[in-house]
């Protein structure tokens, strides 16, 4: 089954009412890994809302996302904590060195790159993690590092 | 009629009646932002915020939302408020140093940018008139997307939509000047989407786009004026089938 008949599938398994779209989008995202223009399009005309209107719940929930994700997802903590300790040149050298930016996945599909709000370590201040790893107090020349030693592999 | 007090002096108003307008109808001025007359009211902004005192208790409330059902007094202009309003545009000016609406009210309440809090500067205060403009006119082409420090209006996918009739009534409703677009003679081009704007046979002017007549049901057949010269070419006519029959 390709994409647009399991998103039918998924479609039809809901009454064509407006109120079913976050749960709609919600059930997209979990076959899908994300949420394509088309789904969108398909959700817009199933239930009679405005594309626009679809979109702008697409964009505002944090589990739905527009990309596709990379089978791994980094997270670099931006918690208070971490703030303060650096997390942001941290995230910065993740990017340069993935060579995507924060909530995008690269090219090979292997990564995504996002922030979180404290993972409850912040005594290892700035924490970086990858699946059930986490790395602790890093700094740039850490964080370049992981990268070319294959830590997050 | 209930009466109210709006800065000790006392009027009669109707059940029901908003407080913003039961106030501008008695010339007391509150300043919005959000609110447009012709919109729903959503109150997004709070900068017509005032007091209101029922039974010795008292409150900031939005006065664009407020409808008067009680008897109470309204202060729409004590340090409370002020204080208030102030609040708001501290938040706006910071991230929105630009533009003159702004600018103009946070000199009349003595606010100043703090640039330790300053932020990247956005034309935008997300006040969503714009999308509500787009949704009165029954095209929904807009809304406000994405969560947090990137929310900001957009078309689907941020480009081209469908729904777009290019009429400018996003435009012409937004307070701050964030929404451009560009004309020229025959031309207009707003939200990524390029139209072709209709020219009236008869005074010259350019009129309308064809989207916003396909939408209107004008048939295709009949888009040759624009609404006024439409109107004077009919009552030309009323009047002399009128004189023919005398
Ligand atoms: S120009 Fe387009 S987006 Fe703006 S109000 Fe008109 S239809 Fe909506
Ligand atoms: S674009 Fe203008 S009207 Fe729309 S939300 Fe921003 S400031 Fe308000
Ligand atoms: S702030 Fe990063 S772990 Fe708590
Ligand atoms: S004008 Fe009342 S909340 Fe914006």
């Amino acid at each position: 089954m390709g994409e647009i008949d399991r998103i039918a599938e998924i479609m039809h398994s809901y009454k064509q009412d407006p109120r079913y779209l976050l749960a709609l989008l919600l059930d997209i995202q979990e076959s899908e890994n994300h949420i394509s223009t088309e789904a969108m399009r398909a959700v817009a005309r199933y239930l009679g809302v405005s594309e626009s209107r679809v979109y702008a719940v697409a964009t505002f929930y944090r589990t739905l996302s527009l990309k596709k994700k990379g089978r791994k997802i980094i997270r670099v903590c931006m918690g208070t904590a971490c703030h303060l300790r650096g997390s942001a040149a941290v995230l910065h050298e993740l990017e340069k060195g993935l060579g995507i930016k924060v909530g995008e996945a690269t090219e090979d599909g292997k990564y995504t790159l996002e922030t979180v709000n404290c993972v409850g370590a912040c005594a290892l201040a700035p924490v970086v993690t990858c699946g059930d790893d986490s790395f602790g107090r890093m700094d740039p020349a850490k964080a370049a590092e992981l990268i070319t030693r294959g830590a997050f592999e | 009629m209930i009466e109210i007090t709006i800065n000790g002096t006392p009027i009669e108003v109707e059940k029901g009646t908003v407080l913003l307008h039961a106030a501008k109808e008695n010339g007391v001025e509150i300043p919005t932002l959000c609110n447009h007359e012709g919109l729903n009211r959503e109150g997004n902004c709070r900068l017509c915020s005032v007091e209101i005192t029922e039974n010795g208790r008292s409150k900031i409330v939005a006065s664009c939302m407020f409808p008067v059902t009680r008897s109470i007094s309204v202060e729409t202009d004590n340090e409370r408020v002020k204080r208030a309003r102030r609040t708001v545009l501290q938040l706006l000016i910071n991230r929105n140093p630009k533009s003159p609406v702004i600018q103009q009210l946070c000199s009349e309440y003595g606010v100043k940018r703090e640039e330790r809090f300053a932020l990247e500067p956005d034309l935008c205060i997300r006040c969503g008139r714009c999308v509500r403009a787009c949704e009165t006119n029954g095209t929904k082409a807009i809304e406000l997307v994405g969560r947090g420090f990137d929310r900001h209006v957009a078309t689907p996918y941020e480009t081209e939509s469908d729904a777009c009739i290019g009429c400018l009534s996003c435009a012409t409703v937004c307070p701050t000047g964030k929404i451009t677009y560009d004309e020229s003679p025959g031309k207009r081009k707003i939200w990524h989407k390029e139209f072709d704007v209709l020219k009236c046979a008869r005074c010259g002017i350019y009129f309308a786009t064809k989207e916003m007549l396909d939408w209107a049901g004008r048939p295709e057949n009949d888009r040759a004026y624009c609404d006024h010269c439409q109107k004077y070419i009919e009552s030309v006519k009323f009047l002399t089938e009128h004189e023919q029959n005398k």
